[in-house]
């Protein structure tokens, strides 16, 4: 059954797909720089009245605890990347590399690039991840 | 040159390019068109010493009726976060509602730096990242006095966190300067060496742009032209500073260059010359002049098509040569242009022990931004020691 991006129920799903990424946790192995923020941009006209925080607590490989926060706590995270819906929902469907897209302008990172750099096929194994939740869009 | 169906980029160019000799004198009527009343010039103690400060502080106007109201001359060559803080303060200090840089890249850098906390009220360090900007900044007029670095078009920064021994990057469309006045007069004074290092990194410039993988036919463009360009006139610039058409044509090339790598990127060339450069002190255009050919044979079979461009614009016939004689003739005349212009090609020549090239140092180049869009891969860092070697 699809779940809507994002949600709680979303997130529950994208935590099972991480842990359950043999890719990821090889890519993600030596990862001890704490968590990774998600945040997407409020869109009112599909639903999203508010930004909307997603902490992924990864380390080592494997993802602790993730959950949906504000924007503030979001932004507390060591690495915050911001983007509205329409870029997300490039990221969920492989269309936009998160890296690519935060250098071209597409996405914005709060924090240190070059650590997110080395561990980019961490990054595309997240976007992995995301791909294989059955996801459904509040645009659509 | 054929691009896949599926080929999509956006292109940005967004700085304003006042181009000829004497050109300095619209430094005021350019701060004016952008609202500036009050400027603060950003330059180092090299440009003061030449006696280019001053220049432009003339041009600008000072007292009733100028613009120039301060001088922040403290950049050192490597610039830090504390630098772009003092200079920003005396911004504050000096009510600046404009900068305006003369020099090289760390001078244009921390200017940057400075339009970031002037036109934020933040500190610098609350903008690290990319795209952490939501609104156009403080004025930022350039006036380059090498032919290199190309920051007078780009969309990024990179400070040294001295704290914390490391550089720190800002990556955002907001910080691209608005104007950039090339004049070549300013350019005469920069000594042969410096010439050309600052041309070799224009040239390395451009060819990553070609190799990216981020490339596109707009930066191509822009980039094989750039080739051409700097293959004709950085030995004649190296040979004479003072040929200001020559200086001029120098500046133009590397402006483009510049612009070609804003949007296509760069590659594992930079990533090399980042991270030796920083630990060997090591000339940052010098650092890709060495790795540039190594780089070359080591992306070869991605992107051999790229590299015969390359090669062609460099002025080889390449239409008889299969694809790994087109790269080693494109590495060959990266390398030739580089000697002609007097720079050694091999690390040892500029004091680097073979003994420094280590699977550390490997591993430090993959924390590189710019090796994200080499076209090929770098999964082990152990690979890249082969063409540290090659490069020794």
């Amino acid at each position: 059954m699809s779940v809507p991006f994002p949600s709680a129920d979303w997130v529950v799903k994208y935590k099972e797909a991480i842990n359950g990424s043999a890719a990821y946790k090889a890519a993600g192995a030596t990862w001890e720089k704490g968590v990774v923020a998600l945040v997407c941009t409020k869109k009112p006209e599909i639903g999203l009245p508010d930004d909307v925080g997603i902490w992924l607590d990864l380390h080592q490989g494997v993802c602790r605890d993730a959950k949906l926060v504000a924007v503030g706590e979001a932004q507390k995270a060591p690495f915050c990347i911001t983007g509205d819906y329409a870029r997300w929902k490039q990221v969920v469907r492989k269309e936009l590399d998160p890296v690519k897209g935060m250098m071209q302008g597409k996405l914005k990172l709060k924090g240190d690039l070059a650590t997110i750099v080395k561990y980019v096929k961490a990054s595309q194994e997240l976007v992995e991840c995301c791909s294989k939740v059955d996801t459904k869009f509040l645009d659509e | 040159m054929a691009y896949d169906a599926d080929l999509n980029f956006n292109f940005v160019y967004r700085t304003k390019i006042v181009f000829g000799a004497g050109s300095l004198r619209e430094a005021p009527i350019e701060v004016a068109a952008l609202g500036g009343t009050r400027v603060l010039l950003v330059t180092d103690p090299g440009v003061v010493k030449l006696g280019l400060a001053k220049r432009v502080e003339a041009a600008l106007g000072q007292g009733s009726g100028g613009m120039h109201v301060g001088t922040y001359a403290d950049v050192p060559s490597d610039s830090s976060i504390d630098t772009v803080e003092r200079g920003a303060a005396l911004g504050r200090e000096m009510k600046a509602d404009a900068v305006v840089s003369v020099g090289g890249g760390s001078v244009i850098d921390t200017a940057k730096g400075i339009a970031i906390c002037l036109g934020t009220g933040h500190r610098l360090v609350e903008h690290e990242g990319c795209n952490t900007l939501s609104k156009r900044l403080t004025p930022h007029v350039v006036i380059p006095t090498t032919a290199g670095t190309g920051s007078e078009v780009s969309y990024a920064a990179v400070v040294k966190d001295a704290e914390k021994h490391r550089k720190i990057l800002f990556v955002d469309w907001f910080i691209i300067p608005d104007t950039a006045i090339l004049d070549p007069e300013l350019t005469v004074g920069l000594p042969p060496k410096l010439t050309a290092a600052t041309g070799m990194d224009a040239l390395t410039h451009a060819v990553e742009s070609l190799h990216s993988l981020q490339r596109e036919p707009i930066a191509d463009a822009l980039a094989l032209h750039a080739i051409r360009l700097i293959k004709e006139y950085l030995p004649q610039a190296v040979e004479n500073g003072k040929d200001l058409h020559v200086r001029g044509q120098m500046l133009i090339a590397a402006n483009i260059a510049g612009c070609a790598f804003s949007n296509a990127q760069v590659g594992l060339v930079h990533a090399m010359a980042h991270t030796a450069g920083a630990r060997f002190g090591i000339h940052h255009g010098h650092a890709n002049s060495i790795f540039l050919p190594h780089v070359i044979r080591y992306n070869g079979d991605a992107c051999a098509d790229r590299y015969r461009l390359a090669a062609e614009a460099m002025g080889v016939d390449t239409r008889a040569m299969n694809d790994d004689a087109a790269v080693e003739a494109a590495a060959r005349a990266c390398a030739e242009l580089a000697a002609r212009c007097g720079l050694s090609a091999r690390l040892r020549d500029v004091g680097v022990a073979e003994s420094a090239i280590t699977a550390e140092l490997a591993e430090a180049t993959t924390y590189d931004g710019s090796i994200v869009y080499n076209p090929k891969f770098v999964g082990e860092s152990a690979s890249l020691i082969p063409v540290y070697k090659a490069a020794w």
